[in-house]
């Protein structure tokens, strides 16, 4: 019988294991999403609700630019919306960036500009993305300013806020390190200051582009006469639910492949000293590495343990 | 080698209520090719001590010279973790504190990580490494700017004993081939005994309460007898000073 365990798996137990694995898990996902859309199609029987297919048909003529829809004067198909919004979420984000890097250095710097910026930050964070959409159409029309700006007011109490934090974290030991070896002033600051902010960077960039992205889709919906959020409303007056449902697939997959191809690249490309490093571990933050040490210097600093820590043969055995 | 000269050096921290004195009134000269070890408990102001002597924390009062060999040089610091940039390769470490980024720079980076065995391990980031290694990279780094005095802040205390006790054999020998002054910080007794010449010792509220020589030849086995006895004498002389009391 001892043979036995050591004997290859039967194709029971390996057919299981497939079954089991995190890919099967996650390929199966969409079939289950299309399965229950299906029930649900035939369970209230709308003669609005589409099926995924009418949906996939949908986008197809929209990509081929076969439907035929004009949607307006200006933007006639998929493509020109699509940039017209890229073009403002665009400018959006790196107005957030520039400015949100800027107010966030200095509040990390200092604690007067923190003062003065700090209770007009939490404001700017407490507001909806809506309220600023909604303000910004009234105060400045149907034009491109109110997308624009409710970008970058969505986004920029992130950025400032990632950019403090990261200034408030700058490794203190290694920049004692650099000042005991006499590096000079502007060495330590582009060898160790400035890549000791670079995952709150990423993080701030993730932030102003996503939340950028949801509140330019929103101020489009209600002040706006063109852009993706503009398009999937034009859907929704005119009684098509696949065409909101198709516009907001394809944001979606605009989203991802975004993730995908600038901002992943991006971090592995910054981050390739932390190998095992993925994009959401940066997102957080995390500086493990450099926060352990520092704890660990801390521990001889004077006045904190009245004990005789580590007297390797104290007294007692001496 | 280096002459350093420390006179009447106060060192406190906080006012009123909160004052800490960290170092009373500590006077004292260290010369030439030595290996002065500075032991004593926590909170007894030797890292403090160290951080002055190197810059990077100033006196309240008193005074301290370093006299040099070489004109306007900097002091080595080996610290009690690497402090190696995670995001620079190990030679990039070594790189960033030299003053010149030449050639000769980069060979002399490159002697100093052979001499610490990671000759072959230049390309690597700080995180591919070992904890041993990467002390040993701050080792090579405080050595390759060919410093005259050398500051060392409990550089072994976080290491392994195997790991610790190797590295201690290869740092006796670079002392005894480059001749630098070095300052080396320790709360291990035997550890102390076992590289230096002479032993400051320090009691709680940084007061320095004795200078000891110790006379064993060089090197010394801490697994000898001689070496054994020369650390439990050191251990007496602790428990007559009372170095936790004051």
């Amino acid at each position: 019988m001892a043979t036995m365990v050591s004997s290859a798996p039967s194709q029971r137990s390996r057919m299981r294991r497939v079954l089991a694995s995190p890919t099967t898990a996650r390929v199966l996902f969409p079939f289950f999403v299309i399965a229950l859309w299906y029930a649900i199609y035939f369970a209230i029987d709308s003669r609005i609700f589409p099926t995924p297919l009418r949906v996939a048909e949908f986008m197809w003529e929209e990509v081929t630019l076969t439907s035929g829809v004009r949607y307006s004067s200006v933007a006639e198909n998929l493509y020109v919306q699509f940039a017209i919004s890229i073009a403002r979420l665009t400018l959006g984000f790196f107005v957030a960036m520039t400015l949100g890097t800027l107010i966030g250095l200095g509040m990390g710097v200092s604690k007067s500009v923190d003062a003065f910026f700090h209770d007009w930050v939490v404001a700017v964070l407490a507001m909806p993305a809506l309220v600023w959409a909604l303000f910004f159409a009234v105060a400045f029309g149907f034009g491109h300013l109110a997308p624009v700006l409710t970008v970058i007011f969505a986004g920029i109490p992130f950025v400032i806020i990632n950019v403090r934090e990261g200034v408030r974290n700058t490794p203190k030991e290694l920049i004692d390190m650099a000042k005991a070896f006499e590096v000079p002033e502007n060495r330590i600051t582009r060898h160790v200051f400035l890549p000791s902010l670079m995952p709150f960077f990423f993080a701030a960039m993730r932030y102003a582009y996503s939340i950028g992205w949801k509140g330019l889709v929103i101020a489009e919906v209600f002040g706006s006469q063109v852009g993706m959020g503009w398009t999937i409303k034009f859907w929704y007056d005119a009684h098509r639910a696949h065409g909101v449902i198709g516009y907001a697939i394809f944001f979606i997959l605009f989203a991802l492949a975004l993730e995908k191809l600038v901002f992943d690249p991006l971090a592995r490309r910054a981050f390739k000293w932390r190998p095992s490093m993925n994009a959401y571990q940066l997102a957080e933050g995390d500086f493990s590495g450099v926060t352990q040490e520092g704890l660990l210097v801390q521990e001889d600093q004077i006045g904190t343990t009245m004990e005789v820590r580590g007297m390797e043969g104290g007294p007692q055995d001496g | 080698m280096a002459d350093i000269k420390v006179q009447n050096l106060q060192k406190e921290f906080g006012v009123g209520e909160d004052r800490v004195v960290a170092l009373e009134n500590v006077n004292l000269a260290i010369s030439g090719h030595v290996f002065v070890s500075i032991v004593g408990p926590s909170g007894c102001g030797k890292s403090t001590l160290l951080n002055i002597l190197s810059g990077i924390e100033t006196p309240s009062s008193g005074t301290v010279t370093i006299t040099q060999d070489s004109h306007d040089a900097e002091p080595g610091y080996v610290f009690q973790a690497a402090r190696l940039l995670p995001w620079r390769t190990v030679m990039d470490n070594l790189m960033f504190v030299q003053r010149e980024k030449d050639a000769a720079a980069r060979e002399r980076c490159q002697r100093y990580l052979d001499m610490v065995q990671l000759g072959d391990k230049g390309d690597k980031y700080p995180g591919e490494l070992s904890g041993g290694m990467q002390q040993r990279v701050g080792i090579a780094r405080a050595f390759s700017i060919e410093p005259d005095v050398l500051f060392m802040d409990e550089p072994f205390s976080h290491l392994d004993a195997i790991t610790a006790r190797s590295l201690r054999r290869e740092l006796h020998q670079m002392w005894v081939k480059t001749k630098k002054t070095v300052l080396f910080v320790t709360h291990d007794v035997g550890e102390a005994v076992e590289l230096s010449n002479r032993i400051l010792v320090f009691a709680k509220g940084g007061v320095l309460k004795d200078d000891l020589n110790v006379e064993l030849p060089f090197p010394r086995d801490p697994s000898d007898d001689a070496v054994a006895v020369a650390k439990a004498q050191v251990l007496r002389k602790f428990e007559e000073l009372d170095l936790v009391a004051s």
